[in-house]
């Protein structure tokens, strides 16, 4: 059972399209990032997930479960965190989480061996007594994540989780994602940080335009987009005989040099880098790095965009 | 296993309690009520002692007037404990983790309800102990003092037809200014122009169905108008209110007099006053009970399915 089913889901206000018809699967026990473009459709979908905005068409599931009928129990092993989270502020930290844990049904007991447990693990232990009219938008953001985490969630959804963290909160939240999903959970989450989704995500779903893109692992995404790989090779004092020797390989479609760079367009999928550098190494080269272009994230995201149109 | 109705709706209860209690507005409020019932209860000794005068006790002090909440009071006492309630958390951002956790709309609004409930009944609590003690050691051993939580009940009531409109305004505007701004206007319209139709037109009826004062009679000793009726004298046992906020003293005025027949006359703007029609106090009663439910319940249906249908943007 995957844990989020969407199929042919559309949401328009008034003439304008935030998702056209969009079709996505979250497997369970995954960590699926949800990249695209400031007005893609990610929050859009993400609240429709929650129930916070109807959709015009296509249906959803939660946890084998439809989540379009209205029915709240649908939302109770799920755990959200909002994009920049907003909480009561005359309420306290603790207040507000034992007000949401009984929302979720867990016992007096529960919730208090729960509650310190999580405000210690966004490192908010020592302000939980505290108004969160308070709370710095950073420890908001904090609190967030803890009350997302109330219940054990099997679903955890996470609508930009780094948002106003410092870079060590963000190192902080990436290693508790990581930790949640270890634990049998599902985390579903929206970022613009490429390099954070490439560092937590098992899957990926990039979107633009309300519309999938694509959906797969890193290396199976790049391998959709069926492009020729660049393979980066740097030699120390690069000859022409290397380059000659570079250009003679079977493989090898185009090669640019630049200083001591060797661009070698290849029009196959496989790994030939040792290949490469065998040649160079024969024809009197030393290799100093070699690097496969095109298949970071941010190479294979951008890619995505211009050919969706942007 | 799914959480219970009952986990929601208690939790939802707790946290807009805790909000309204904590509210500067409101606390502000409650002073202002105590400060007013200080006022009537020593201001008539303080003036008596200026003029060197021997001051009355009154034994119909604790339930003879609302002292700290009038009908203004009942409107501002709606107005400030539930003009948060659903406008502030779609403008501050703190509905989209609220709505998010597994309870219904429904319950997010009976939640809401029941705690600005709750809120008035423990406020005017305060106020009517505050009130019936100070009577007491003002003005000595006071009337009808078992009726206290009938009167109580009454002023809820009133406030309630408030809290409806305020929370409908809320969740239709989901805009905290405008729905101040409306409500004021709606309760400024009502009492001024509706003052204006019935005192002009003679038809005073009309403010019977409206939200606040209502139309005012009195209970008489003998027939025909008085010269002044909103003098309580010789003439007139007592002045009675038709409108939703004259819930309270209707019902204890019901209690103390169930027979009484209450007259209502033309201003005399134009001329001596002129009797207009008379009404049995149960009629007027019954009358103000049931306008001021039909207020609330109409309200309330509207500000539920707004809330209901409500998206969360932005």
């Amino acid at each position: 059972m995957n844990a989020i089913e969407i199929r042919d889901l559309s949401k328009s206000y008034g003439s304008i399209t935030a998702l056209d018809k969009l079709s996505l699967s979250v497997e369970s026990n995954t960590v699926h990032g949800f990249l695209g473009p400031n007005g893609a459709g990610k929050t859009t979908t993400i609240k429709i997930l929650m129930g916070l905005l109807r959709p015009n068409g296509g249906s959803v599931a939660i946890l084998g479960r439809d989540a379009l009928k209205g029915d709240p129990t649908v939302r109770s092993k799920v755990g959200y965190m909002p994009e920049l989270p907003r909480f009561p502020s005359h309420l306290t930290g603790e207040e507000l989480l034992d007000i949401y844990g009984r929302m979720y049904g867990l016992s007096q007991q529960r919730r208090r061996e729960q509650i310190p447990e999580l405000l210690e693990k966004v490192g908010l232990e020592a302000r939980g007594k505290d108004k969160i009219g308070g709370y710095s938008k950073g420890m908001q953001q904090r609190f967030g994540i803890a009350q997302a985490l109330l219940g054990d969630p099997q679903l955890l959804i996470l609508d930009e989780p780094s948002l106003g963290l410092d870079p060590g909160g963000m190192v902080e939240v990436r290693e508790m994602i990581r930790t949640i999903a270890q634990n049998d959970a599902t985390v579903f989450m929206s970022s613009h940080l490429l390099h954070e989704a490439q560092q937590v995500c098992s899957r990926i779903t990039i979107i633009n335009h309300g519309r999938s893109l694509v959906t797969g692992t890193l290396e199976e995404i790049a391998s959709q987009l069926q492009e020729p790989p660049t393979i980066r090779v740097e030699v120390e004092s690069p000859t022409d005989k290397v380059t000659k020797a570079v250009r003679a390989l079977s493989f090898a479609k185009d090669v640019s040099v630049a200083d001591s760079r060797l661009d070698v367009t290849v029009d196959t999928q496989e790994d030939v880098r040792g290949e490469i550098s065998r040649a160079v190494a024969k024809a009197g080269g030393t290799v100093l790095s070699t690097e496969v272009l095109g298949r970071s994230l941010e190479d294979t995201y951008l890619k995505l965009l211009r050919r969706s149109g942007r | 296993m799914d959480p219970s109705w009952w986990d929601g709706f208690s939790a939802m209860v707790r946290y807009e309690m805790l909000w309204n209690l904590r509210k500067k507005k409101f606390l502000g409020m409650l002073v202002l009520a105590i400060a007013l019932v200080s006022l009537s209860l020593f201001l008539p000794f303080l003036l008596a002692g200026l003029t060197g005068q021997e001051p009355e006790p009154n034994p119909d002090y604790a339930l003879s007037s609302v002292a700290g909440v009038g009908g203004l009071g009942f409107f501002l006492f709606g107005l400030v404990t539930v003009i948060n309630s659903v406008s502030s958390e779609f403008e501050q951002g703190t509905i989209t983790p609220l709505l998010s956790k597994p309870i219904s709309r429904t319950t997010v609004f009976l939640g809401k309800l029941t705690g600005a409930f709750l809120t008035l009944v423990a406020t005017y609590t305060v106020l009517m102990a505050y009130q019936v003690v100070g009577g007491i050691l003002v003005h000595g051993p006071q009337n009808n003092l078992h009726l206290t939580p009938l009167f109580l009940l009454g002023m809820v009531v009133s406030t309630l037809v408030w809290v409806a409109i305020v929370l409908t305004l809320g969740s239709v505007s989901k805009n905290t200014t405008l729905t101040a701004l409306a409500t004021v206007g709606i309760f400024m319209g009502l009492g001024i122009v509706g003052g204006i139709f019935a005192m002009f037109t003679g038809e005073a009826w009309v403010l019977t169905y409206l939200p606040g004062g209502g139309a005012s009679g009195f209970i008489a000793q003998d027939d025909g108008c008085p010269l002044a009726p909103s003098m309580v004298g010789p003439h007139i046992l007592s002045v009675v209110s038709t409108g939703t906020d004259s819930v309270a003293s209707n019902l204890v005025q019901y209690v103390s007099n169930p027979a009484a027949e209450v007259t209502f006359c033309t201003s005399g703007f134009e001329g001596p006053p002129k009797l207009l029609y008379e009404q049995p106090m149960s009629l007027v009663l019954l009358q103000s009970v049931a306008i001021a439910f039909t207020y609330i319940l109409v309200f309330c249906l509207i500000a539920w399915f707004a809330l209901k249908r409500a998206e969360v943007k932005g």
